[in-house]
């Protein structure tokens, strides 16, 4: 009888919920989100980052701002440049985190003077050029690779759109009917769904397809995350390169 | 047909010593079994019978399961988990330990199936032959939980259609039988249809006080239905669901009646199903010694 007991509470606790742990770990980075070429002399330029911590997660923090030559482009603390003479200057943005890791980010920045006698239709043509590139809007791709057994696979490309942006599944894409609730993230950490943007739920398991989603800059996450919800386990990853 | 729940407690439960098989109970007498099944698993097998993680997932059934003789050649049959409990794991992040998706659990009754068994030959016959039809009833609950991915049923009324033969025989001076079955499980809400067969051997020791039962189960499904496509649940354990299975079971009588029983199932290979063993324990009581 004592043994029963002994049985049955086994049974009980082991029916009790308990914990998986997962490998989320990723490298902290600082994100520079507002990136520019170039600036005319006695220009300004307000630089914008976003940083990720050690789970991908977005996190506010103090970070310093620096010039690899103040007398070219100038910087504040709060990533506010001026352009003071003509040439080209490395910006970089430092930050030391819980665990004593510098994480960096540079950006280079040419200075031009404009109005220094320049022969102007070369000058118009090169604004011209640059208005045409401005125009164009810009694009990411990537490869969707399985993680798990079940099929995946394709290439996207990622389009700024409005306020946000539109993925585009390629025709390539292949996917198993066997997951059931499959779902697509924008995540910056390509393990977990945890701070990721969920996009929609995956209905077309394979041929070319589209999403739209409204308020995301096209450097705001680093992967398309597959992820399916009913068993809690990611499927497969792409990195937006 | 059943979901993995259901699917694994048939794998489990449903081949009792002196129960199930090609043998009706006599007139009036009866098998009643009380048993706890369960299995945990934090595997399974994909569309493509490899081994896939999943978050730890753990189902556990309390289960009465009752032939009664109605005639000599008619037996009705209950398969009733009278308490079932399915339960997902908290997914807990590594490096900070924070909690990225709350572990859930429901509790409920489970798919109770209702069956009638039918001796198509005499009792005492030589190789005894006998058909049976199941009804699944949806009894439990189909999708629990956020994401409705936790159940303790599938939400579909079934009907499983079967026919058993087997022999009773000796090896040396223990009572030995063999039996093999085959059958097809109709599957309602566009759930694909089934095709099972296996068989068992069991041999009765100490005075066949003592029965040690080994079992095979294969199942088939005729996949066709795609609804893995559109639902939102682990009934993909259940649809187009395939595995060969492997048991042990041991039944004690420790009186002339009443035993216990301790079992364990696992699928050797599959599809769309846990990659774990299911375990069972138990009491019964054997009216027909």
């Amino acid at each position: 009888m004592k043994n029963l007991l002994y049985l049955a509470i086994v049974i009980f606790l082991s029916s009790c919920i308990g914990d998986d742990f997962i490998d989320d770990r990723v490298d902290p980075e600082i994100r520079i989100t507002s990136d520019i070429e170039s600036l005319e002399i006695n220009s300004t330029h307000q630089f914008e980052y976003i940083y990720l911590n050690n789970v991908g997660a977005n996190e506010s923090v103090a970070i310093d701002w620096s010039s690899s030559d103040p007398s070219i482009v100038s910087v504040d603390n709060n990533g506010l440049a001026r352009a003071l003479s003509v040439g080209v200057a490395i910006i970089s943005a430092e930050f030391i985190d819980d665990e004593n890791t510098l994480i960096t980010a540079e950006t280079s920045v040419r200075v031009e003077n404009t109005t220094n006698g320049e022969d102007e239709d070369e000058e118009d043509e090169e604004e011209e050029q640059e208005e045409e590139e401005e125009e164009q809007p810009e694009t990411r791709q990537g490869l969707i690779e399985t993680t798990t057994f079940y099929t995946l696979t394709g290439t996207f490309t990622i389009t700024e759109e409005g306020n946000g942006i539109r993925i585009d599944i390629e025709d390539d894409y292949e996917a198993s009917t066997g997951l059931p609730g499959l779902y697509l993230y924008l995540s910056n950490n390509p393990n977990s769904i945890a701070n990721a943007r969920e996009v929609e739920r995956i209905l077309t398991f394979s041929g070319a397809h589209s999403f739209v989603v409204e308020d995301v800059g096209i450097d705001d996450y680093s992967h398309l995350l597959y992820f399916c919800k009913p068993f809690n386990v990611k499927v497969g990853d792409g990195e937006i390169q | 047909m059943k979901n993995l729940t259901i699917t694994l407690v048939l794998v489990a439960m449903c081949h009792l010593v002196h129960a199930g098989g090609p043998w009706p109970q006599p007139k009036g007498q009866a098998y009643i079994k009380l048993s706890e099944w369960w299995t945990v698993f934090d595997e399974h097998y994909t569309d493509n019978g490899m081994r896939d993680p999943n978050l730890t997932t753990g189902i556990f059934n309390t289960t009465i399961y009752a032939e009664y003789g109605v005639t000599d050649r008619f037996t009705a049959v209950l398969n009733a988990p009278i308490f079932s409990r399915s339960y997902m794991n908290n997914q807990r992040s590594g490096t900070t330990e924070e909690i990225i998706i709350n572990g859930e659990a429901i509790n409920s009754i489970g798919d109770i199936d209702i069956g009638l068994k039918y001796g198509l030959t005499r009792p005492g016959a030589n190789i005894p032959v006998a058909v049976s039809l199941t009804l699944g009833l949806p009894t439990g609950v189909s999708s629990g939980g956020q994401f409705g991915s936790l159940q303790t049923g599938d939400g579909e009324f079934n009907q499983y259609l079967k026919i058993d033969a087997g022999k009773s025989f000796a090896i040396g001076s223990a009572q030995s039988y063999v039996s093999l079955y085959t059958g097809v499980n109709n599957r309602g809400q566009d759930f694909s249809e089934e095709f099972r067969i296996g068989g068992e051997l069991g041999v009765g020791l100490a005075n066949s006080k003592f029965w040690l039962t080994g079992k095979l189960d294969i199942l088939r499904s005729f996949k066709n239905s795609d609804r893995t496509q559109t639902i939102n649940s682990t009934s993909i354990f259940a649809n187009n669901a395939e595995f060969v299975s492997l048991g042990l079971e041991a039944n004690v009588y420790v009186t002339r009646r009443a035993g216990i029983s301790a079992g364990f199932a696992t699928a050797v290979s599959g599809s769309i199903i846990a990659a774990a063993p299911s375990y069972s324990v138990g009491v019964f009581y054997d009216m027909s010694r």
